[in-house]
């Protein structure tokens, strides 16, 4: 990221100071203006969401409800900590629902326990990755413009995202396995242990 | 249909709120102790958000985003991307509220039932706001494969795209 940062950020200023320099101060304004902008926003919506999860955690509905999905996510990250299996599988099923407010604060957990993991560097580009590629059943923002706009049927797209998001979600999942594959932490351990029961079989 | 949608988000808080209180829960601390985080999670994402959203609007203002565009829409254009979403495209994994306009005015432009409005809807829906989401996550986990991550999201993005608009031709 630092890379990246650094040559996007020099190129593009380059770019600018040869074509129109006195943009360059007030786009990095604006931009900072609506980046300020956007965390009033969040603040107001993370209020809300994060009230609601805390009822969540200490009712207890929080890790009732990730119980069912608990298998599955424990398959896809590689890890056994219950803590963050929690927050994984309540990020990945409010994001479902579309809840994107509530989402990010237990992505944000999700992250920080997965880091603490065995396997935190795959385990964290996979919670990214599912993420960042839209999980979303019904896609209510579309609907809502479509609707505005006067469409003649503002939920006839409904299947075909549905298709393409699964489609983008697991292209992403297998890209990440495939690049940055988990340790096979058991296996690993499995192997010297089995020669040492062969090795002392042949004794 | 559209009832529904809306009544989602009250039924939520309903059926959380007598959850609790039927757990014996003291609402009003929990809910308060939950608001209370809040702000520092926002305070903790707000550095990275503010210098990707500069590197974004810098990248879009100094041409190179169109620059791009020029060069990669040949490639666009034989995976049978229809050429009027290409904004919509490099817009999407940078900014929502971008990509929400740019959505608003090919809606606008070209009908919100014609096929360009539908691939483009399609589009929007099959990903996030690539690079917002990578702020937050790096806001929280410094990893050195992330990079690799976020590359992987583009790339799928660009695969659903593909998808999308050829499924704007079936369905």
């Amino acid at each position: 990221m630092n890379q990246l940062f650094f040559f996007v950020f020099l190129l593009s200023s380059i770019l600018t100071l040869a074509t129109a320099p006195e943009t360059f101060l007030p786009a990095l304004l604006s931009a900072a203006n609506k980046s300020a902008t956007v965390c009033v926003a969040i603040l107001a919506s993370y209020s809300v969401w994060m009230g609601l999860i805390q009822l969540w955690e200490d009712s207890g509905l929080a890790s009732a409800f990730s119980k069912r999905l608990r298998p599955l996510a424990t398959k896809l990250f590689k890890t056994e900590n219950s803590e963050a299996l929690t927050a994984v599988c309540m990020n990945l099923s409010v994001n479902l629902l579309g809840i994107s407010g509530a989402a990010t604060p237990y992505g944000i957990k999700a992250a920080t326990l997965l880091d603490k993991t065995e396997n935190a560097e795959y385990s964290s580009a996979m919670l990214f990755v599912l993420n960042a590629t839209s999980l979303q059943l019904i896609p209510t923002s579309i609907i809502a413009i479509r609707t505005s706009l006067g469409s003649s049927a503002p939920t006839d797209i409904i299947l075909p995202t549905l298709i393409a998001t699964v489609f983008s979600t697991a292209i992403g999942a297998v890209l990440v396995r495939l690049f940055i594959p988990p340790k096979t932490a058991k296996s690993a351990q499995k192997i010297p242990f089995l020669k040492k029961i062969r090795g002392a079989g042949t004794q | 249909m559209n009832v529904f949608f809306t009544m989602i988000v009250p039924l939520i808080f309903i059926l959380s709120f007598l959850y609790a209180k039927r757990k014996n829960v003291k609402i009003y601390d929990s809910f308060t102790s939950g608001v209370k985080n809040a702000f520092p999670l926002v305070l903790s994402i707000y550095p990275y958000l503010a210098a990707v959203s500069m590197l974004s609007v810098l990248f879009s203002e100094s041409g190179l985003q169109d620059g791009l565009g020029t060069l990669l829409s040949p490639a666009l254009r034989f995976l049978g991307i229809p050429e009027e979403i290409f904004p919509l495209l490099f817009v999407k994994p940078l900014s929502g509220s971008g990509a929400t306009a740019v959505l608003s005015d090919i809606l606008a432009k070209y009908g919100t039932d014609s096929y360009i409005a539908r691939c483009a809807c399609v589009a929007y829906g099959s990903s996030e706001t690539i690079f917002y989401i990578s702020a937050v996550y790096f806001a929280s986990v410094k990893r050195k494969r992330l990079s690799l991550a976020a590359a992987i999201a583009v790339f799928s993005f660009l695969c659903s795209s593909v998808l999308a608009c050829f499924l704007c031709t079936v369905l």
